[in-house]
Formats: structure tokens, C-alpha cells, sequence
């Protein structure tokens, strides 16, 4: 009996690994490389590393440098975006709440700025004190809650029987999309305040949401407009001939079928979002790999570059690993509905 | 609407947007003027006294910030058409050993894939550079002047070529082959079962097979999603200024903080970009006429 099953084993394992001789070189030279490389790092994790340089600043990757009696704060924010993406994701029976979570995600934004800026009873912080997972947050939830309405109002421009509104947003569409991120972001960061009246400043952080939104809604545009033309035309006749004006077609039939077609590619614009704002470390914004970047220009630290972009990357993959998992749970629960 | 309503409302977003950018524009105008800069084109020619380490064509400081920009475009061709070229080999192998037989591959491709994507580029250039080259000994691999590689860079046949450059390349190629597996992924994917089963009963070999049946079928498929990828690295490619290679806009950026020129240091960058994108959309469209006209690979 136990043979039979030993013998199904290899006759398995041949079947999947050694199939033929190309396959029979490559599965060996495979093993023996991941047998070397993982014998190496795992020489260099027990002997050689040095995780201090992580231990002794999680702090400052939390939270950068905001001061250490008001760190509640930022925590209760992230702790309440959890929960409410948890709402999202995992209906809860109540009909009130399922009805008010659109509300609730917008006001993420102005209960952000209340806990993170202070005022109102808080004491008040400078924004130049963000920084870390907090400030990246920041960056990622309040640009894609712009960007998303005006992302689908442009694609509903684009497609509009007026000339002059679909002429106009194709270009802005197009042109945001052939530039890169990293110009974009020095706009915002450095030829905004050329823009401005006299006297009128807008914070660094606030320009960099700005410039985010401008770019990232260009390509969420694309992609509504995508689920757009994947709805077939008999759902707009049948909703006519059940008298729907103009505004409940848009309401009722287009956005929300065309979100759930767009679901994956929005996801992915969301996750490269996330990874993106750390481009606001080379713009002079201390997010979290910008924290990375100080941290190893610490003479303390000098040289620990492993350890550290290791301990980022790590932190940068389970994040947006989460995201992916929590939109294709989505995207299943949606596909039942 | 009717006819003359909807011209009337068109007329006035136009009014609207004139009225936008003529505030702006007058914002503009007043802090230029505030800051005694101006607008003109004129220092271009002028001295750029900056060094570039890298540089295709000769250069020295005392030649024009124009030469300087030149030089900086050029970089950025030679780092986007060599990791174009590497992206779509490395993607190919990978995209393919996914969807292949073999396990083992299959498991570690799916597992490159994943840490390369959900990883930021940014932090990924500063890897291979700073862990990746300079973090290499004097002497990593030396065999006897045909292959060396150390933290000043990799040296091949003569051809030496510095550390941010391959640094660059291997960052750059490494994250976009990581999309462009999963485009090829698809586009096989897309290809019906049938048509596997089918050359499979011909007795076509599975090369074979792969080759002459399910590769021309697919590259529809893939073209599209190649070439926004292919724009992808081109954009991805103004990285470059965090490991200090001078592309594009390293050195616009380096103009900015010399002359303080930010507003036509931006146009140009912009018109940089808009010749680069038409380059590439009509090279891939040119390959998809191409493949379109006659399945060349019968």
C-alpha cells in the first residue's frame, strides 16, 4: 500500500518536473540554484545582518516625524480607513450603513485633515511632520477619492455628443497620459505656486494630492471609459423604454455597471498609486521611502541598505498584496450579485 | 437639447476655459516679473558649465544648455531602446514559463512576478544600484578583460559601460518584464484550448506547435498591451535622476536649479515626451501592420 502510493508520488513528480530533457536540465539547475541562493541568505540573515537599523525606527516609518504624544492620532485614522474598507468589502446587514458608505469614504478626507493638521481642540502640527506609512496613506486615499469622480466625469465627457466637451477631455486625457508621473509631480510641486495670485500658497502636500489626482484620473478616465463600451446597447434602450431620463440612465445603468466591469483595472490603478507616491521621496517628501532615504543617510546606519529597502519592500508588498486580495474578493462577491 | 442650445452652452465652457487660463496665465505673467525671470528661450545657448559623466556625442561645460539637453535626450534613448530590447526577452521567458508545463518554473516565475509588482520601481532602482553595484567589491567578476563587473560598472568586450547605467537597464528591464509576462500570459491564454488540442492531434511537436499555431494567434492580443507597457518604460525611464544618470530630466532639473527656468525647462520636457511617445506608438504600430498584413510566421 505504501509503495503504490510512494510510486504515485514520482510518477507525479515526473509528470510536472521531469517531462522530457529540456525540462529535466532546467528543473535540476533551478533546484540547484535556489539551493545555493536560499543556503546564502539565510547565511546573511542569521550572521550578517544588522535588523537594528529597522527595530529602533519603526516610529519614524510609522508615522515620520510627528510629535510622539499625538501619534494616536494618525493611528485612529488608519485604524477607521481600515474599518471602513473592511465595511466595503464584507457587507454589513444593516441597510442604513450600506447605504451611507459612499458618504463615509468621503469623509475619510476631512476627518484625515482634522486628526492630522490638529485644530479644534487638537494641538495643531505642521505638515512638514508627516511622513512615513502615514503621509504615503495620506497621499494614496485622498487622491483616489478625487481622482475617481472626476476620473468618470471625464470619461462621460469623452464620450458626449458635444464637440467641444469631448474634444477637450480627449486632449487632456491623452496628454497626461504621454507624460510621466515625475513631471506631473514637479508641477505640482514646483510651478503651482508660479500659477497662483500673490499671497495665495497651497501646502506641499496638498499640491502633490493635486498633481496625484490630475495624473491618476486621466487614467482612470481610460478605464471607466473601457467598462463604458462593454456595456451593450440594449441596456440603455431597455432603460429608456422603461422612461429613465438622461441623468438616472448615467445613475443607474452606466456608472455602476461600468465601475464593476473596470473593477480589476482600477484596482490596479490604485495599487500603482500606492507605489507610486513614493516618487514624492526624490520631490523632498519624507513618505515612507523617503524615510528609508534619511534614515540611510544617518551615519549611524551607514551601509545598511539591504536591511532597509528589505524591511521597505516588504512593507510596500504586503500592502499592496492586501489590496489586490481585497478587490478580487470584491470583484467575486460583485460577480454572485 | 435642441440645435442652438447646445452650441450656446458649448461657447460658454470655451468662455469658461479662456477665462481660466487667462487668470492663470496672468498669475504667471505678474510672478515672473515679480521674480525679474521673464520668458525666453535665449539661454539656451549659453554656457551649461555641468559635467555629465555620460555622453554620446562629445560634450564638455562650456558647451550650450542645448548641446546639454541633446545629450540628455540621447541618454534616454540609449536606456529606453536597451531595456526595451532586454524587457521583452526577459518577459517572453518569463510569460512563458508560466504558462508552461513545468512546476517548478511555473511556481518561481508566479513568485517574480508578484514581488516585482507589488514593489515600487523607485525603491527597486535604488536596489540595484546601491546594493547591486556599488555594493560589489573592486573586483566581483574578472575574467581576464572579456567580462567584468564591478561597483564602477559592468565592462564587456571593450564595451564598459557605468554602474547607474546598468543599474538602469536592470531595473528597468526587470520591472516592466514582470508586465510584460503577464501581456504575454494573456495573450495566450486568450488563444481557445481547441486550437492546443488540435496541432497537439496533427502531431506537431509542442515547440512546434507554439511556434507555427498559438504565437501567431495571440499576438493580436498581445501587441496592444506591448506597446503600453513599452510607454510605460519610456515614462519609467525619468527614474533615473535617484541613482544620478543623467536622462532627460536629470538634466532639465539640473538647468532649473542653475537658471531657475521651471517654466520652459517644463515645456521642453513636455515636447521631449510627446516625440518620444509618437516614436514608439508608430514603431508598434508599424509591427502590428506588419503582423497584421500576412501571418508572417506561417
Amino acid at each position: 500500500m505504501h509503495t503504490k502510493k510512494i510510486k504515485k508520488y514520482i510518477k507525479k513528480i515526473r509528470e510536472i518536473l521531469f517531462f522530457n530533457s529540456l525540462n529535466n536540465f532546467l528543473t535540476i539547475l533551478l533546484i540547484f540554484t535556489i539551493f545555493l541562493l536560499s543556503l546564502q541568505s539565510f547565511s546573511w540573515f542569521i550572521f550578517n545582518s544588522k535588523w537594528s537599523v529597522v527595530t529602533t525606527n519603526i516610529p519614524l516609518f510609522a508615522f515620520g516625524t510627528f510629535p510622539e504624544s499625538q501619534r494616536w492620532r494618525p493611528i485612529t485614522w488608519i485604524i477607521s480607513l481600515l474599518l471602513i474598507s473592511v465595511l466595503s468589502i464584507i457587507p454589513p446587514k444593516w441597510k442604513w450603513l450600506r447605504k451611507n458608505l459612499l458618504i463615509a469614504w468621503i469623509g475619510m478626507i476631512p476627518l484625515g485633515i482634522f486628526l492630522l493638521y490638529g485644530g479644534l481642540g487638537l494641538q495643531s502640527v505642521m505638515s512638514r511632520n508627516f511622513g512615513g506609512l502615514t503621509l504615503t496613506i495620506l497621499l494614496t486615499i485622498c487622491s483616489s477619492i478625487f481622482a475617481l469622480p472626476i476620473g468618470i466625469g471625464l470619461a462621460f465627457c469623452r464620450q458626449s455628443s458635444l464637440f467641444v466637451v469631448k474634444k477637450l477631455s480627449s486632449i487632456y486625457i491623452d496628454s497626461m497620459r504621454a507624460v510621466p508621473l515625475i513631471a506631473v509631480l514637479f508641477f505640482g510641486q514646483l510651478l503651482i505656486p508660479l500659477f497662483l495670485p500673490l499671497g495665495l500658497e497651497i501646502d506641499r502636500v496638498w499640491r502633490a494630492i493635486f498633481a496625484f489626482t490630475l495624473f491618476v484620473s486621466a487614467y482612470i478616465a481610460e478605464d471607466i471609459r473601457g467598462g463604458l463600451q462593454a456595456i451593450p446597447n440594449t441596456q440603455i434602450e431597455s432603460a429608456k423604454s422603461l422612461g429613465l431620463n438622461q441623468l438616472q440612465i448615467i445613475r443607474f445603468i452606466l456608472i455602476p455597471q461600468s465601475l464593476q466591469i473596470a473593477l480589476p483595472a482600477l484596482t490596479n490603478q490604485a495599487i500603482g498609486l500606492f507605489q507610486n507616491t513614493s516618487l514624492m521621496s526624490i520631490l523632498g517628501l519624507v513618505e515612507l521611502l523617503g524615510i528609508g532615504r534619511s534614515i540611510l543617510a544617518n551615519p549611524k546606519f551607514i551601509g545598511q541598505y539591504i536591511e532597509v529597502y528589505i524591511w521597505l519592500a516588504s512593507v510596500y508588498w504586503i500592502i499592496c498584496t492586501i489590496l489586490a486580495l481585497m478587490a478580487k474578493y470584491l470583484e467575486k462577491r460583485l460577480k454572485i450579485a | 437639447m435642441k440645435g442652438d442650445k447646445i452650441i450656446f452652452f458649448q461657447i460658454i465652457i470655451i468662455l469658461l476655459l479662456i477665462c481660466l487660463f487667462g487668470f492663470l496665465i496672468n498669475n504667471l505673467i505678474i510672478n515672473l516679473i515679480r521674480t525679474d525671470l521673464g520668458f525666453n528661450f535665449s539661454w539656451l545657448l549659453k554656457p551649461a558649465s555641468f559635467a555629465l559623466a555620460e555622453h554620446a556625442l562629445p560634450y564638455s561645460p562650456s558647451d550650450s544648455y542645448a548641446w546639454a539637453l541633446l545629450i540628455g535626450w540621447l541618454n534616454s534613448l540609449k536606456v529606453i531602446f536597451v531595456s526595451l530590447f532586454l524587457s521583452t526577452i526577459l518577459g517572453i521567458i518569463i510569460g512563458l514559463s508560466r504558462t508552461g508545463n513545468n512546476v517548478l518554473l511555473k511556481i518561481i516565475s508566479s513568485f517574480y512576478i508578484t514581488i516585482i509588482r507589488q514593489t515600487p520601481l523607485l525603491l527597486q532602482l535604488m536596489f540595484w544600484y546601491f546594493v547591486g553595484f556599488l555594493g560589489l567589491k573592486n573586483n566581483f567578476i574578472n575574467f581576464t578583460n572579456l567580462l567584468k563587473i564591478n561597483n564602477q560598472g559592468i565592462e564587456f568586450l571593450g564595451l564598459s559601460l557605468t554602474s547607474e547605467f546598468s543599474a538602469l537597464i536592470i531595473g528597468l528591464s526587470v520591472f516592466t518584464s514582470a508586465f510584460i509576462a503577464e501581456v504575454i500570459r494573456g495573450g495566450i491564454i486568450s488563444v481557445p484550448k481547441g486550437q492546443w488540442e488540435s496541432f497537439r492531434s496533427l502531431g506537431l511537436s509542442e515547440r512546434n506547435g507554439l511556434i507555427r499555431v498559438i504565437i501567431p494567434q495571440a499576438l493580436p492580443a498581445i501587441i496592444p498591451g506591448l506597446t503600453s507597457q513599452y510607454l510605460n518604460l519610456a515614462k519609467n525611464s525619468t527614474l533615473a535622476i535617484a541613482i544620478g544618470y543623467s536622462d532627460i530630466y536629470a538634466i532639465n532639473d539640473t538647468i532649473i536649479n542653475q537658471t531657475g527656468r521651471a517654466i520652459e525647462c517644463f515645456i521642453i520636457l513636455l515636447l521631449t515626451f510627446l516625440i518620444l511617445n509618437l516614436l514608439i506608438t508608430n514603431l508598434m504600430e508599424t509591427i502590428n501592420k506588419f503582423i497584421n498584413k500576412k501571418n508572417f510566421l506561417y
